[in-house]
């Protein structure tokens, strides 16, 4: 039916090529996506138009990131890989904490895979001791699994220490994405399983207001769609962009508690010391990278051309 | 009647097979060899059964003796199916006797093997779980070691969908109205060439320089095409324009669309792109109109789903809180979309919240779903919420906004550390419904922003795929744009009552007398 409608289209089209009216409709259309995907099969989300560039449209947006981007590329370690098994992950991360006196100001844990040691994770690491404050977890999983951790985020101690603030979302582009969460879908789901959530949670004192020189806010948003870039590896770069984007930091600890595989491999990220059962380096040395840090400092120095472009809270009356 | 295949098999794998994770258990070493025949083109082996791949292994270790040694070759529990050493030197003089001996082997083989094939009824379970297993060959790269082919053909099979889910999705796509869909244009090159060549005024297309475009035509033919099919989207440019600050944030739903110097678009849309659109939709849905009548899969519908005609939409002015909620009846899917009241600064639970909480939505529904609309911090209370209410929160569908140009929404401080693209659904699941259709629609909704806290339709259509087009759904803190036909529409914002049902409206009368 559709093929035979198209290609009735297109002759009609080559028919009138040279006299045909483009004469413009006066009605206006909107498009219902999910209507069209039990039609045509096409996922709503493939129809986003800015999705290559999300600040398409917007030169100053631009420019920041352009700016963020350089400046994030000048103030960074070298990229660190520590393979460690999952078991053996809570020790490590304690012998740095005691022995080592590391602590990072972004942790980022799990990644866009099923199978996530979370829980036991979370509660057996000192994760208060190894974020400093102000501080900023991440923690990436599936919709059922962030949904679970509810219960260990509502416990009172640890609410008291970690504040929930953003809930984020990543959209895999189709169902042949390496990100398509199809071991999330179950039988008691009513709707296909299409994305991933993270919890953003900052521990210590921070205000939008005041604390240019530790954060940036209203610079990514809570949303992120895969893009074509993304598919070789296990963490899209999205996740690393949010957080770098976010926090000046120059501390960043990414923990994958999950194995995942050789289809997906875990990079390195400049920055980031990446600890993981199947990260492709294993390069971190305590010593090394607290010298490095020693070096280019705790955080990215303020920039004036960045400051006159991000978002800023509006400033309030005396 | 040697079978020297599996030789042959045990010879190149035999370390593989004998040590861990396989631990040379011989129900997995079956499988493994029946994978590697079919993926060998002609293979003689490619539907064999457990027991004669037991039976011939056993013959094996009878000509090279020893061959493979067994933890109790009597085979008494499924723990004693396992090889625990393959001798390699025995089997390799095995195979080379045989190759050396190949016409006597091939003679061999002519011996009636099919008579020995047991009838279909005696497969023993994993047969059948193998052939459940059995795939395309083709689809393998054949390079790949055994066992990754075992675990690709493990996760396709996890990926396959009950016949349910895949029933549904076929009866939603011949029985749902389609709606007119023109793609949106999204190379940037086009949107380029449109700005330069096409004049407006008073907000409106005027006129397309035709000789810039055909200049651009020659050079790539494809944007005409793209033109005649797609949505393009062209600056309307005014007096007060400054193309180089960019977009304007509010795009169509500007207020100040004679001031703002930012760049706004006017839709381009050729009238016989969109006449041709209305009339093919118009020919796709008469012809989905007849197939309603083809009762092909009646799972989840109502059994006079093509001749009932759909209820008119109803409607109650009320105070949500005081209301009676017993006076509806019972549901099978409702929305909320409350105003949530949660400060930043206060831990949560305002007012309004706690007034909330202590609706009696456990009145509304025996066994059905609800939907809850949720923001920042109360998305934490809408599932603490859910549960009281005794739901369990099976799904969370998000809302990607777009604007005008179908882009997601990425200025404005719309949140407090991040902007905000999208918005939580949360889908709550109370008992266990059989006559729900699963999975048909997928949990992102990419649709434009329209007033404040006005939520995409898209939803409606959703869930009525979900519960069928007669089941009784409920919309709580609705407003005069959410009635529909099918719906029931309550909350203070809604002008006047309607109702048609006139069980409801004997109960609605009796509450409001008294």
């Amino acid at each position: 039916m559709f093929n035979e409608s198209s290609s009735l289209g297109s002759d009609v089209a080559d028919r009138r090529n040279k006299h045909v009216s483009f004469k413009a409709s006066n009605k206006s259309h909107t498009n219902d996506f999910s209507n069209n995907y039990i039609h045509s099969g096409s996922l709503p989300q493939k129809h986003v138009t800015n999705i290559e560039n999300s600040v398409q449209g917007y030169p100053k947006l631009q420019k920041l990131f352009e700016l963020k981007d350089r400046q994030i590329a000048q103030y960074i370690t070298t990229p660190f890989g520590c393979r460690v098994d999952i078991d053996q992950m809570v020790p490590t991360l304690n012998h740095w904490i005691q022995n080592e006196k590391l602590t990072f100001d972004v942790v980022m844990i799990g990644c866009l895979t099923d199978n996530q040691f979370i829980y036991p994770l979370l509660t057996q690491l000192a994760l208060d001791r190894l974020v400093s404050k102000p501080g900023f977890l991440f923690i990436w999983a599936s919709a059922h699994k962030v949904n679970e951790l509810n219960r260990l985020m509502n416990n009172e101690g640890w609410a008291k220490k970690f504040r929930r603030s953003e809930e984020l979302v990543f959209v895999p582009i189709d169902k042949n994405s390496p990100f398509y969460p199809g071991l999330d879908q179950d039988d008691h789901s009513l709707i296909e399983k299409m994305q991933w959530h993270c919890w953003m949670c900052i521990t210590g004192t921070v205000r939008r207001s005041t604390d240019g020189h530790l954060i940036h806010c209203n610079v990514d948003t809570d949303l992120s769609i895969e893009t074509q870039q993304t598919r070789d590896g296990a963490v899209p770069s999205h996740l690393y962009r949010v957080a770098e984007n976010f926090s000046t930091s120059t501390r960043r600890l990414h923990i994958i508690p999950a194995r995942t595989g050789i289809e997906k491999p875990v990079r390195l990220r400049p920055g980031w010391v990446i600890m993981s059962p199947d990260i492709i380096l294993d390069n971190f040395a305590p010593k090394r990278y607290k010298s490095e840090i020693a070096k280019i400092g705790n955080c990215i120095p303020m920039n004036n051309q960045v400051e006159s472009l991000r978002p800023k809270s509006p400033i309030q009356k005396v | 009647m040697v079978n020297f295949e599996l030789i042959e098999f045990l010879i190149g794998n035999h370390q593989e097979l004998t040590s861990v994770p396989l631990s040379g258990q011989l129900r997995d070493v079956f499988a493994l060899f029946l994978i590697d025949q079919n993926t060998q083109l002609g293979a003689k082996y490619a539907k064999m059964h457990y027991q004669e791949f037991l039976k011939d292994l056993l013959e094996i270790n009878e000509l090279a003796p020893n061959s493979s040694h067994f933890r109790d070759e009597s085979f008494v529990s499924v723990d004693d199916e396992r090889v625990e050493f393959i001798d390699l030197c025995a089997l390799k003089i095995l195979y080379d006797v045989c190759k050396q001996d190949s016409r006597k082997f091939k003679r061999t083989l002519k011996g009636p093997r099919g008579q020995q094939r047991q009838s279909q009824q005696d497969l023993s379970v994993l047969d059948r779980l193998i052939a459940a297993l059995s795939y395309d060959s083709s689809k393998v790269c054949p390079e790949l070691p055994s066992r990754h082919r075992l675990l690709q053909r493990l996760e396709e099979t996890l990926a396959q969908k009950p016949a349910s889910v895949q029933l549904g999705k076929e009866r939603a796509h011949m029985t749902v109205p389609q709606s007119e869909f023109i793609p949106i244009c999204k190379s940037e090159k086009h949107a380029h060439i449109l700005s330069t060549s096409v004049n407006t005024s008073n907000n409106r297309i005027i006129s397309i320089q035709w000789s810039k475009i055909s200049k651009f035509e020659n050079e790539n033919n494809e944007f005409n095409h793209c033109l005649q099919t797609h949505i393009h989207y062209v600056p309307n440019v005014n007096a007060h324009t400054e193309r180089s600050l960019g977009d304007c944030s509010y795009l169509d739903t500007c207020h100040k669309l004679n001031t703002c110097r930012y760049v706004h678009y006017l839709q381009y849309i050729p009238e016989f792109l969109k006449e041709k659109i209305a009339e093919e939709t118009k020919l796709v849905n008469k012809r989905i109109n007849q197939q309603k009548r083809i009762p092909f899969y009646t799972l989840g519908n109502c059994c006079a789903d093509i001749s009932k005609s759909l209820l008119p939409p109803q409607w109650i002015r009320c105070d949500v809180r005081k209301f009676d909620f017993s006076c509806l009846g019972k549901f099978s899917a409702v929305i909320a979309d409350p105003a949530w009241n949660i400060h930043m600064n206060l831990p949560y639970g305002t007012c309004n919240d706690i007034e909330l909480l202590g609706l009696p939505m456990e009145q509304l529904q025996d066994e059905g779903i609800l939907f809850l609309w949720v923001t920042g911090r109360a998305i934490d209370l809408g599932k603490e919420s859910l549960e009281k209410w005794g739901y369990r929160v099976v799904n969370e569908i998000s809302w990607i906004k777009t604007n005008q140009l179908g882009r997601t929404i990425v200025t404005g401080r719309t949140g407090h550390w991040l902007n905000h693209s999208k918005e939580h659904l949360l889908v709550g699941l109370k008992g266990n419904p059989q006559w729900l259709n699963k999975q048909i629609d997928s949990d992102v909704i990419v649709s434009t922003t329209r007033e404040t806290s006005r939520k995409p339709d898209e939803l409606y259509g959703m869930i009525e795929r979900l519960v069928g087009r007669h089941a009784r759904k409920l919309e709580i803190f609705g407003r005069d744009h959410n009635k529909r036909s099918g719906w029931v529409t309550i909350g203070n914002q809604v002008t006047g009552t309607c109702i048609r049902e006139l069980e409801v409206k004997k109960r609605y009368d009796n509450f409001i007398t008294s």
